[in-house]
């Protein structure tokens, strides 16, 4: 039962990365899986390692055979339709397995969240399962287990949407449909259920309190935000109290129709069938797009700083740093896509290279960037034992400078081109990766032949063009640090590093 | 096409519901029906070599995406540590990865990431895997990556320290510095007297300090050799040209002497065993239990995966229902039954709500699994749990690495790559009668451990009170 689970995990993948390049998250969770049993670990993006390095232990042989050509491939395009009540619809058939699966986002999510009810969306989405108009919690748990089918609903801190997702076997596929669409639109969200609800998410708090990934999370979102909803990071024991059926019914109505939703299909299905079915279970379904949220397109730096959350008995650091970057439409895109590839995108990039295969720092260390509707962040991360703070804290430096000053050399940005574009042959396996992509494209905006041309686009960042990004976004005057472990061992050496503030876990100032 | 004994009447019935959507649309919403029917699961067709050196070779061939994947499993697993050098298996995989004869240390990483391709090893009790997918065009690639490594892995002193240092550090990040780590490691530790499964996989501080050069050197020997391996490759390639490479790149690998077996014999216990933790990272307080259940592959360890279905899996298992739901106890419970070579465990962990304390939580508790033992499942719990095995085996069989991985294990473990297309029969198979004896027989007091984590501050309130 207890595996150890991979050379390598990204293990802040999870928690960390809501909604940014799409193509490797299908691969979660594989190193778990290979054990059987504990799902959790996750993949990120992968590539670049750095042959002029002084010390770098990676070399290269150059001896294994490798095919030069990259085999380019073609996403699939799905059937898009917009239907008469503004639902979006994104089918794409595949006939590998006798399986159906649906995902549908709801815009805004928790960026709604009124003032004073962080985890209101997040709420509504966990509460669409406890009761409809004609099914009780306990008969859509029933039902939804009987089929072997998942239904679940999910609004995730700093995402724009509401997800929610229904999956099961092709023959049980009109059932499925109906109960989605009945906890989608007839949520009874009864009192009684409300109140079990709050005691649940009472005892996940305090679990996520405990949690140093999370707690490093919830420092960095609220430095980089600031005072914005994109700064929440979960519900908070006032919000959990006063959270009413009332707040839900009214999220519920206000955001929950179709002119804000996009629903994509994929499976053992014809198109046509398909679309037949959605009219009949989401076609009185009635609500105009919500007029789009306007967020400001850069925001102030922020100077250099740390934040201390003070975890006691902590036997790590939980490090991380980073700092605001860009909308999922910025032109930009690419270029980070690229640098990051480079930095941290995984156990070939920088990052690991440097703090674990050389200095023995860490288990693991990564980047990677959250792209949304509002101009998102970029960091990297690094669990490090707690001697050792400093030590990973100058590496972290020392990466960052020397993407800065120095350009990539030509072989590794021409890994960093082929670790992406060559692997979108692998997310062929994976409708459901496939499928998110296209609905990337929908939500975002992008052109209809976006993944046509991302692989020119990526090709087309050149060396000056990684380094502009570097100098941009990984500013070394302007990095945020959060470092979650114990004050009493790590307050001194961090006070190098800049001012330190020191919060506990609940985020509160400690003197 | 498909053979499935018990499956194969409702496989052919099925095929035109399987194949035709509009017909299914028209189905009484809210009608529970066991979802196997009518469902067929494509069954696989495989090549099973052995080369002169003993390697097995599972070949299969899959056109549906232009990728393959590749795992070698070995067959040697923490099962096989002595006592002195706990996680040391684990120790080893990462070595795997700092380089051999033809690939410099970090060079796997480069290379698989960079031709667009993704890859992992893990390490558990039973044995070590390690695995490769990438696009078709580089079928050479992974090959000799895998042939390379199991033929020349260089070892030096200081790429030992380098990922001793690694490895202690993921101890740390997944163990150490997380709540209720301990309990994880102390539950099997209290569970086995067998040491093969009593100690921990990724092992303790001082054993892996004491790792040396020559215990590497030692155990690549022993354990690395072609006849102690499986290969399985499954994905876009013709099976005589794969077949031919893997000769190439493997044929050269000389065999060695069989590896010692281990001795997995576990004596029946007497009396329940209890261990109480005070754990400083912890917020809530815990309880994981483990009862002793047969080997995995077994009708027994079948008919124990479906009870755990019935007792814990999704929310209309008893556990979600009585202790989270109706009597609001519990904010969580996990239940899971393992599939070892073996003696294999049932575990059950569950966290109070806020409030609640531990012992009213498992007094509920053993009051959940003395109903079940008492008066067995019911048919629908047990369609149900066929339902959602039936689902999640079909979504196993998605990708070509992880049914790639999936067959290295079943040859592995049980000696049966076949396994990949009769498990859906062998759960299929079990009975209502047989489900109802597992429970009689191994949800027993006098054999279960009992792990119960408090967060410390409860320690100091308490001594506190005695003062």
């Amino acid at each position: 039962m207890r595996n150890c689970s991979g050379i390598w995990r990204n293990a802040g993948a999870a928690i960390l990365a809501p909604a940014t390049l799409a193509t490797w998250a299908a691969l979660a969770a594989l190193a778990a899986l290979a054990g059987m049993l504990l799902p959790g670990a996750a993949l990120a993006q992968g590539q670049g390692q750095d042959k002029s390095a002084p010390l770098s232990q990676v070399q290269r042989l150059g001896r294994a055979p490798v095919n030069k050509e990259v085999l380019r491939v073609q996403l699939p395009r799905p059937t898009v339709a917009k239907l008469k009540n503004g639902l979006t619809i994104v089918l794409e058939e595949d006939h590998k397995l006798p399986t159906i699966a649906f995902t549908m986002w709801i815009h805004p999510g928790q960026l709604a969240d009124p003032g004073g009810l962080p985890g209101l969306a997040s709420f509504t989405a966990g509460m669409l399962r406890e009761g409809t108009e004609k099914r009780t919690s306990e008969q859509i748990a029933s039902e939804v287990d009987s089929l072997g089918a998942s239904l679940d609903a999910s609004s995730r801190f700093g995402v724009s949407y509401t997800s929610v997702n229904a999956s099961g076997l092709i023959t049980d596929a009109a059932k499925i449909l109906d109960l989605m669409s009945d906890v989608v639109l007839h949520p009874s969200f009864p009192e009684s259920e409300l109140a079990k609800y709050k005691q649940s998410e009472e005892a996940s708090l305090e679990q996520r309190l405990a949690n140093p990934a999370f707690l490093g999370q919830q420092g960095f979102r609220r430095v980089i935000y600031g005072d914005t909803p994109m700064a929440l990071a979960s519900a908070t024991k006032e919000s959990i109290a006063k959270i009413s059926v009332e707040d839900l019914q009214r999220f519920h109505e206000k955001h929950y129709v179709p002119g804000n939703t996009i629903l994509g299909v994929t499976g053992d299905f014809k198109a046509s069938e398909m679309r037949a079915a959605i009219e009949k279970y989401f076609g009185a379904w009635t609500g105009a797009a919500e007029a789009p949220e306007k967020f400001a397109a850069t925001v102030a730096p922020q100077a250099t700083k740390i934040t201390l959350v003070d975890r006691p008995a902590s036997v790590q650091t939980y490090i991380i740093v980073g700092d605001r970057a860009i909308r999922r439409t910025d032109p930009e895109y690419y270029g980070l896509a690229v640098m990051n590839q480079v930095l941290g995108g995984g156990p070939q990039a920088r990052l690991f290279l440097d703090l674990r295969e050389e200095h023995s720092l860490t288990y693991g260390s990564y980047s990677r960037f959250n792209a949304e509707i509002y101009p998102g962040d970029w960091l990297a991360f690094a669990p490090v034992r707690t001697p050792v703070t400093s030590d990973a804290m100058d590496r972290f430096l020392y990466e960052f400078k020397k993407i800065n000053s120095e350009p990539v050399p030509p072989e590794e940005m021409d890994d960093a081109h082929r670790a992406i574009i060559a692997s979108f042959a692998l997310s062929l396996e994976q409708p459901a990766q496939i499928l998110n992509d296209w609905l990337t494209v929908q939500y975002y905006g992008l052109p209809v032949d976006y993944w046509d041309k991302y692989p020119d686009h990526i090709g087309g960042i050149d060396t000056a063009g990684v380094q502009a990004t570097a100098k941009k976004f990984v500013d070394l005057d302007h990095l945020q640090w959060i470092c979650v472990g114990d004050r009493k061992e790590i307050e001194g050496v961090l006070k190098k590093y800049g001012p330190v503030s020191v919060v506990d876990v609940t985020g509160k100032a400690e003197n | 096409m498909n053979v499935m004994g018990k499956m194969r009447a409702a496989a052919i019935a099925g095929l035109g519901l399987a194949l035709g959507f509009g017909g299914v649309l028209s189905a009484a919403p809210g009608q529970e029906q066991a979802a196997s029917a009518g469902v067929k699961v494509p069954k696989l067709e495989f090549r099973d070599v052995k080369l002169d050196n003993g390697l097995r070779v599972i070949l299969v061939a899959d056109h549906s995406a232009p990728v393959y994947g590749i795992d070698v499993c070995y067959n040697v697993g923490s099962r096989n540590e002595r006592p002195g050098r706990t996680g040391f298996a684990h120790l080893f995989e990462h070595m795997m990865f700092e380089g051999s004869e033809n690939v410099a240390k970090g060079e796997h990483y480069v290379l698989v990431f960079n031709n667009g391709g993704n890859m992992n090893g893990t390490t558990n009790e039973d044995r070590t895997t390690y695995f490769e997918e990438l696009p078709k065009n580089q079928l050479d690639l992974g090959l000799f990556l895998e042939a390379d490594r199991m033929r020349a892995l260089t070892v030096t002193q200081e790429k030992l320290d380098n990922q001793r240092n690694a490895v202690q550090e993921e101890r740390r990040q997944s163990i150490d510095n997380q709540p209720y780590g301990r309990a994880q490691l102390d539950v099997d530790s209290l569970a086995y007297d067998n040491f093969a499964y009593k100690h921990s996989t990724i092992g303790s501080m001082s054993d892996l300090n004491a790792a040396s050069v020559d215990d590497v050197k030692d155990f690549f020997r022993i354990y690395y050799a072609p006849n102690n391996a499986v290969l399985t490759l499954v994905g876009d390639f013709d099976p005589d040209e794969a077949l031919a490479k893997v000769k190439k790149y493997f044929g050269v690998i000389p065999a060695q002497p069989a590896p010692p077996k281990v001795d997995l014999n576990e004596e029946p216990h007497y009396g329940e065993r209890r261990e109480v933790i005070y754990d400083p990272l912890a917020r809530l307080p815990e309880i994981d239990m483990a009862y002793h259940i047969p080997a995995g592959n077994t009708p027994e360890n079948y008919a124990a995966q479906q009870l755990t279905y019935v007792l814990g899996q999704g929310e209309s298992s008893r556990f979600y229902q009585r202790l989270v739901k109706e009597k609001q106890l519990a904010s969580e419970v996990r239940v899971q039954a393992d599939t070892r070579i073996g003696t294999s465990q049932l575990y059950i962990s569950a966290n109070p709500r806020p409030g609640v304390k531990l012992e009213d939580l498992e007094k509920a508790i053993d009051e959940e699994i003395a109903a079940v033992v008492k008066s067995g499942v019911t048919p629908e719990e047990l369609a149900k749990a066929k339902s959602q095995l039936l689902r999640q085996f079909i979504e196993r069989r998605r990708s070509a690495l992880f049914t790639a991985i999936l067959i290295g294990n079943y040859t592995v473990y049980f000696n049966d790559p076949n396994l990949i297309n009769t498990i859906v029969d062998k759960e299929h198979a079990v009975t209502l009668e047989e489900v109802n004896a597992v429970a009689k027989k191994y949800l027993v007091t006098d054999q279960r451990a009992v792990v119960i984590t408090y967060p410390a501050a409860y320690e100091k309130a308490s001594s506190k009170g005695a003062q």
